[in-house]
């Protein structure tokens, strides 16, 4: 009988027990999983807004709760652009409306017309929008397609029916999905005059980019600068709250599947004693021994895993799809996801089946035999 | 039988295969199993251990297979003080096979898998186990149960697994609890000749039994009384020889 053959027999006797314990173990994954790619997909979206600009790197305000309430006045922009070694600097304010039932999370970005093409805009049909003009905007050729709009189209939004004067892909799907106005439009209708959410930075050709991020920060320290998606909690607070919260919930999620596979390993450990009084008898080593019962726990763990990643992927994808949170979740199945889930498998076996298969070992081999 | 001239002879010199040395037994309720045993097996010895119930003779067994420690006194296997052999379970599995007084097998797994399993971690491979073990259940007349289930086997054919499986990593020293329990006669005169053949090859037996004319085919009688061995059979010591013969008599007497 191979070794597996026989480490798993009892898994295979019990199949009862044993997919209850796979199924608590799946349950465990699939929360750490989905709150891994809905949180990762949060983060994606939300970062994805500093990759529209194609710049250097972009300028928030420090701490600010998230990007989209973080405010640059007028003359910390100046401030900015005086810094040596910037090229050239372009300010955007944005800002989320609900457009329809469908789009409960619709991205606006300010920006003046002139900053288009220096911030990575194509226009795809029509033309830009005039610099102050009160009702005229660019949509994204998604935002386009999803809201069955084209060049000429009425499209109501910041309170006034604009006509869409320009089709523009950015080649980046959160900038494609989002709709561009006159800044002074956006900052008239939402009451900020002269205020940026982000200022799209590029230095001069051969500038050292973090030696300009250093002089920035240093002259202007309310507010900090983003070059990687990882740095994005420097200017979003939630984004760091949110990612503590996954962090919290996972190790929940992980101390309760270690409980249950617990407790379910050491019942088997308790009817198994004269099993393995027997083996220790003939001379298993304690080591063996450990190794059975965390084979076992670990085969448990694995299936567990596979069913959890599973179910987690049509959790998160009925999420997406949940209307309140359609636009704002994402998911984003990474193999860090994946990684993360047998980790938690991994995790739940090994806290959960050491304690039974340390007592496994430590049977006294005379009175385990006897034990009825 | 002991003079036969195939029989392969200890080395000149070499430790008796089991020496206890002034041991006693105390079970934590109390009981007080052995008191002050010597007893020494010779290499290549087939021994018989007999005794009225609950003397001490599974408590000696258990002794000189590490599966408990003494009190008192000193267990020592091919020379070696087991209170000083720090891997137990390597002793267990390689140098003393057991066959308990109750059968001790798993249940729910095939014949073949039960000798099997006392090789898991040692040198032989999945096809290596397997073959051992067929070898095995050849030996002890069970060729043709190794698929079966232990509960479909009748109490004999499952002693002879058990000991079938106490063989499986060659050991030099075979310790039998009572094997010929409930066996027939017939059935019980056939596993002495096995242990026989098994010491003429090298193997030291030490074998627990009630039964005085089994254990009249061992090359030597020892006999346990209340915990003490009363010599038996021992030609050297004519007068306890006596002695232990009458004590033989009461015990075969109906
Ligand atoms: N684990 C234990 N705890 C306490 N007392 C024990 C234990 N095991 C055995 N004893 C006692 O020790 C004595 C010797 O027991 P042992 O099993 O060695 O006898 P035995 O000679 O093998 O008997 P039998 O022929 O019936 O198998 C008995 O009085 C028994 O009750
Ligand atoms: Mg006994």
């Amino acid at each position: 009988m191979p070794y597996l053959v026989f480490a798993l027999r009892d898994l295979l006797a019990k199949k009862g027990r044993t997919i209850g314990l796979a199924a608590a173990v799946a349950f465990a994954v699939m929360t750490v999983v989905t709150l891994a790619v809905t949180s990762s997909g949060l983060e994606q979206s939300a970062a994805a807004v500093i990759s529209v600009g194609k710049a250097d790197f972009t300028v928030a305000q420090k701490n600010a709760a998230d990007l989209l309430s973080s405010t640059i006045d007028r003359g910390e922009q100046a401030r900015v652009a005086q810094v040596p070694g910037v090229a050239s600097t372009v300010g955007v304010l944005l800002e989320i409306q609900q457009v329809n039932a469908d789009n409960p999370a619709f991205v606006e970005i300010g920006i003046a017309p002139q900053d288009l093409s220096r911030f990575g805009v194509t226009v795809l049909a029509g033309h830009a929008y005039s610099p102050t003009a009160r009702s005229e905007c660019m949509l994204g050729w998604r935002a386009a397609s999803n809201l069955g709009l084209h060049v000429g189209s009425q499209f109501k939004a910041n309170g006034t029916i604009n006509t869409v004067t320009g089709i523009y892909s950015t080649g980046n799907s959160f900038g494609d999905a989002a709709a561009m106005f006159p800044l002074p439009a956006v900052q008239g209708y939402n009451r900020v005059p002269g205020i940026a959410s982000l200022v799209f930075v590029k230095v001069d050709h051969g500038a050292n980019i973090a030696s300009v991020e250093r002089t920035i920060t240093y002259r202007l320290p309310e507010l900090t600068t983003i070059r990687t998606a990882a740095q994005f909690g420097r200017a979003d607070r939630n984004l760091i709250y949110l990612k503590a919260a996954v962090t919290g919930s996972t190790i929940l999620a992980v101390l309760i599947g270690a409980i249950i596979v617990g407790n379910t390993m050491l019942l088997s450990v308790f009817e198994r004693t004269r099993e393995l009084g027997l083996l220790r008898a003939i001379g298993w080593s304690r080591r063996r021994i450990v190794g059975l019962i965390m084979t076992e726990g670990f085969a448990v763990a694995f299936a567990g895993t596979a069913v959890g990643v599973g179910l987690s992927f049509l959790v998160s994808s009925a999420l997406e799809r949940v209307p309140a949170l359609v636009g704002i979740l994402h998911t984003n199945f990474t193999p860090g996801a994946f990684w993360r889930a047998l980790l938690t498998a991994l995790a739940m076996s090994l806290i959960g089946g050491l304690y039974p298969a340390v007592r496994a070992a430590f049977l006294a081999p005379l009175k385990a035999l006897s034990y009825e | 039988m002991s003079e036969d001239p195939t029989r392969p002879e200890a080395p000149e010199g070499a430790p008796p295969a089991i020496e206890l040395c002034g041991v006693a037994k105390r079970y934590s309720g109390g009981v007080s199993a052995l008191h002050e045993v010597n007893l020494v097996v010779g290499s290549g010895e087939f021994v018989a251990l007999s005794g009225p119930s609950g003397c001490g003779k599974s408590t000696l067994l258990h002794l000189v297979a590490a599966l408990d420690r003494p009190s008192e006194g000193v267990v020592k296997v091919n020379g070696r003080d087991l209170a000083h052999i720090h891997d137990l379970s390597r002793f267990r599995r390689l140098e003393v096979g057991l066959v308990f007084q109750l059968h001790n097998l798993l249940p729910r797994i095939s014949v073949v898998a039960n000798v099997e399993i006392a090789m898991y971690g040692t040198h032989r491979n999945g096809a290596a186990r397997r073959a051992r073990a067929r070898e095995l259940l050849d030996e002890v007349d069970l060729a043709g149960q190794a698929e079966r289930l232990p509960t479909q086997l009748s109490g004999g054919e499952r002693q002879r697994v058990a000991i079938a499986r106490s063989l499986a990593n060659d050991p030099s020293v075979l310790l039998a609890d009572e094997p010929t329990g409930n066996l027939d006669a017939e059935a019980a005169r056939r596993m002495m000749a096995l242990f026989g053949r098994l010491r003429d090859r090298g193997m030291t037996v030490l074998l627990v039994t009630h039964d005085l004319g089994l254990a009249a085919m061992a090359d030597r009688l020892e006999r346990i009384e209340a915990g003490r061995i009363v010599t038996a059979g021992r030609p050297e010591r004519p007068d306890e020889a006596g002695a232990a013969r009458r004590a033989l008599a009461r015990d075969s007497a109906p």
